[in-house]
């Protein structure tokens, strides 16, 4: 579970997330003046849906089926708020936000490609030691 | 009168979550808390020196300095914990518990010397995770109370789900601009659909993680009330072995300890021993769960008086028993990495915003009207409200900042800084009924900001030259001042707000809101939404 795999997956989240939130009438004006068109509804819903699909696909890939979910739904969450927070204070940061995912979604591959410790199943070195649990729960 | 599905579960909504709200957000926050429960204790323990590793003679050397100490000091308990040292936190934590009703002894010790550690006497963020799910309160009363809380969020959750008509097309919306309470109502869908997965799954595997005690009768039947059997069978544990009545002598246990390290690769974490003084002896080596969602420890349990392996456990549950422990690992997430953590602490933070959101919207949504005095029910909730959304908070604060002015060497440390947090959380909501509902509110939070402030700084005046890692400790102390800043700006929202004046929708918003919404928002709302918001700044 590396942070690359992490911001993959904020990446992917928060672009299909972004993709279905423009499709909305209300807030298709956050990005564009153009009209909302019915044709460019459909793309947008269906690209949406299919980088959040991604998204559950390349954690599943990457982390396997048993963390991958978990991993999923939680940048799912995250890009979420991230993207609703700027669409209520700052509807202009949501460009560089796309900028900022698309870019990370490039990077994100090389790295991975030049780093193969992903494959690893190893948790990672310093994780997390618990306090000692006394007597149980 | 109520018709129809919908507006019965909107009553239902309402009410269930107001009554269990006050715990509930005290539950979210607490649990929130414990997902950096080891950085809180490490904190509040600012002596502590860690190391770099600890070798298997250092752990057998230091099981027995325990044993050694507990001979002496607990000879006639029945069970003795032994929490082995760990890199993060090089001591040894003992505890026993002698007969029920008695409570239980505890120690700390340094793991070189066996001598007691020099560190300031605290709970550390054990309290938090305690709290979470026994609220301070003798632990059955306070595991069913929170139980009960939790079921009733579960029932808050689905009919909030069925209240909420526009769930898709109002997921990304939240409106600042509009009447105080249209905005109350979006943080609230907001913070409860975005994170509905999150909330699902917390409040669920919370309540499975303590269902043996909610729901006994399938053991009580099945294994005539013998929890341990019952666990024993489903290989939770290993076997327990009742004690033989004669007395039997335990023999050292560092061989033990070695021969469980030679013989499971995880970090081995306490030894568990059962009836210390009778031919019967158990001693059991548990294990850190090895990385993956289920919640299982390893264990390894010899024979206390000869030092035989007596039982190997070590993964293998059946389908039933592997589901329970995903859950239990799924809640508590010590599989997370740093990144992850962090994702389920945000979680834990929109939990909260939602229950708060849930609180605050009932009294928005019943402002008085203009000239008339707010009913007993109405201020009684204002200032539980108050004193749990921001008393809590401080309470938090203070005892933080207890931990760092209270003297090291005062007697009964520990049990003062838990009075400074409950005294704090009280003081809070006594105080709340005093001012206009807005002073509470902004006073509130100011004074949770500069608790939270004074924790960051009275940690660089007090603690400096103790810090072993100054960065860890500089970064803890930020996220001090962070959610000083969060709370800061809060109050300074509730200080400036100005509701939108009547007719002053803007056009571009489109339609106008149906007036099913309004049934949406829970309640008939008295005389408009944006006169409710007027008027609460009034109040």
């Amino acid at each position: 579970m590396t942070p690359l795999v992490l911001a993959l997956n904020l990446g992917l989240s928060f672009l299909g997330l972004t993709a279905l939130c423009v499709s909305l009438p209300r807030h298709h004006g956050a990005v564009s003046a153009a009209v909302l068109a019915l044709r460019r509804v459909v793309l947008l819903r269906l690209a949406g849906w299919t980088l959040i699909a991604l998204s559950l696909l390349a954690a599943a890939a990457l982390d396997g089926w048993n963390f991958g979910p978990v991993q999923w739904l939680g940048s799912l969450i995250g890009a979420g708020l991230m993207l609703i927070v700027a669409l209520s204070y700052d509807p202009g940061a949501i460009r560089w936000l796309v900028l900022a995912s698309v870019l990370g979604l490039v990077a994100a591959p090389a790295a991975l490609l030049l780093d193969p410790s992903w494959r690893t199943e190893s948790p990672e070195a310093g994780e997390e030691v618990p306090a000692p649990r006394h007597g149980g729960r | 009168m109520r018709h129809g599905f919908r507006q019965s579960m909107a009553w239902l909504h309402t009410w269930s979550g107001l009554i269990v709200g006050w715990v509930l957000f005290a539950v979210f926050v607490t649990g929130t808390a414990s997902y950096y429960r080891a950085e809180i204790s490490r904190w509040m323990q600012p002596e502590l020196r860690r190391e770099a590793t600890i070798g298997p003679d250092a752990l057998a050397r230091a099981a027995e300095l325990g044993v050694a100490h507990l001979q002496q000091h607990a000879a006639g308990a029945r069970t003795w914990f032994i929490a082995l040292p760990q890199p993060d936190r090089p001591l040894i934590d003992l505890f026993w518990r002698t007969k029920p009703g008695t409570p239980p002894g505890r120690a700390v010790l340094d793991a070189r010397t066996g001598e007691p550690a020099a560190l300031r006497e605290t709970r550390g963020g054990d309290f938090f995770y305690r709290f979470h799910f026994e609220l301070h309160l003798p632990p059955l009363w306070g595991r069913w109370i929170v139980g009960i809380c939790a079921m009733i969020m579960l029932v808050a959750l689905v009919s909030g789900v069925v209240t909420h008509r526009r769930i898709f097309a109002d997921f990304f919306t939240l409106r600042r601009d509009k009447a105080a309470q249209r905005g109350w109502l979006d943080a609230h869908n907001v913070t409860g659909v975005l994170a509905l997965p999150f909330h699902l799954m917390i409040t669920y595997t919370g309540v499975v993680t303590l269902a043996l005690i909610y729901m006994p009768w399938g053991v009580t039947v099945a294994y005539k009330g013998d929890q341990q059997a019952f666990f024993a069978e489903s290989g939770q544990i290993t076997q327990p072995r009742p004690a033989a009545g004669r007395p039997g002598a335990l023999v050292p246990v560092g061989p033990m300890v070695r021969e469980a390290l030679a013989t499971i690769p995880e970090p081995l974490e306490r030894l568990t021993i059962s009836h210390p003084r009778d031919a019967h002896a158990t001693v059991v080596a548990v294990f850190e769960e090895p990385h993956g969602l289920s919640h299982e420890h390893p264990q390894i349990a010899f024979d206390g008086t000869s030092g035989a392996v007596l039982e190997v456990r070590r993964g293998g549950l059946q389908p039933a028993a592997k589901t329970f422990t995903t859950m239990v690992g799924l809640h508590e997430a010590h599989f997370a990495g740093p990144g992850l953590r962090l994702l389920f602490f945000l979680c834990g933070l929109m939990g909260s915003a939602m229950v708060a959101t849930g609180l605050v919207l009932w009294t928005v949504a019943r402002l008085p009207k203009e000239g008339r005095a707010p009913g007993l029910g109405w201020r009684l909730v204002h200032a539980l409200n108050v004193g749990t959304v921001a008393g809590l908070p401080a309470a938090v604060a203070m005892m933080l900042l207890a931990n760092r002015l209270l003297p090291a060497g005062l007697a009964g440390r520990a049990e003062w800084e838990v009075w400074a947090f409950f005294g704090t959380w009280l003081a809070v909501t006594l105080v709340a009924l005093v001012p206009a509902p807005r002073r509470a509110w902004s006073g509130a939070m100011a004074f949770a900001a500069i608790l939270f402030l004074a924790v960051a700084v009275a940690d660089g005046l007090t603690t400096r030259a103790l810090w072993d890692d100054p960065a860890w400790f500089l970064a803890f102390d930020a996220a001090m001042l962070a959610l000083a800043a969060a709370c800061a700006l809060v109050a300074r929202k509730v200080t400036r707000y100005v509701a939108p004046a009547r007719g002053r929708r803007s056009p571009a918003e489109g339609r106008p809101m149906p007036a099913a919404q309004a049934r949406t928002a829970l309640q008939p709302v008295p005389a408009g939404r944006e006169e409710a918001g007027r008027r609460f700044e009034r109040a």
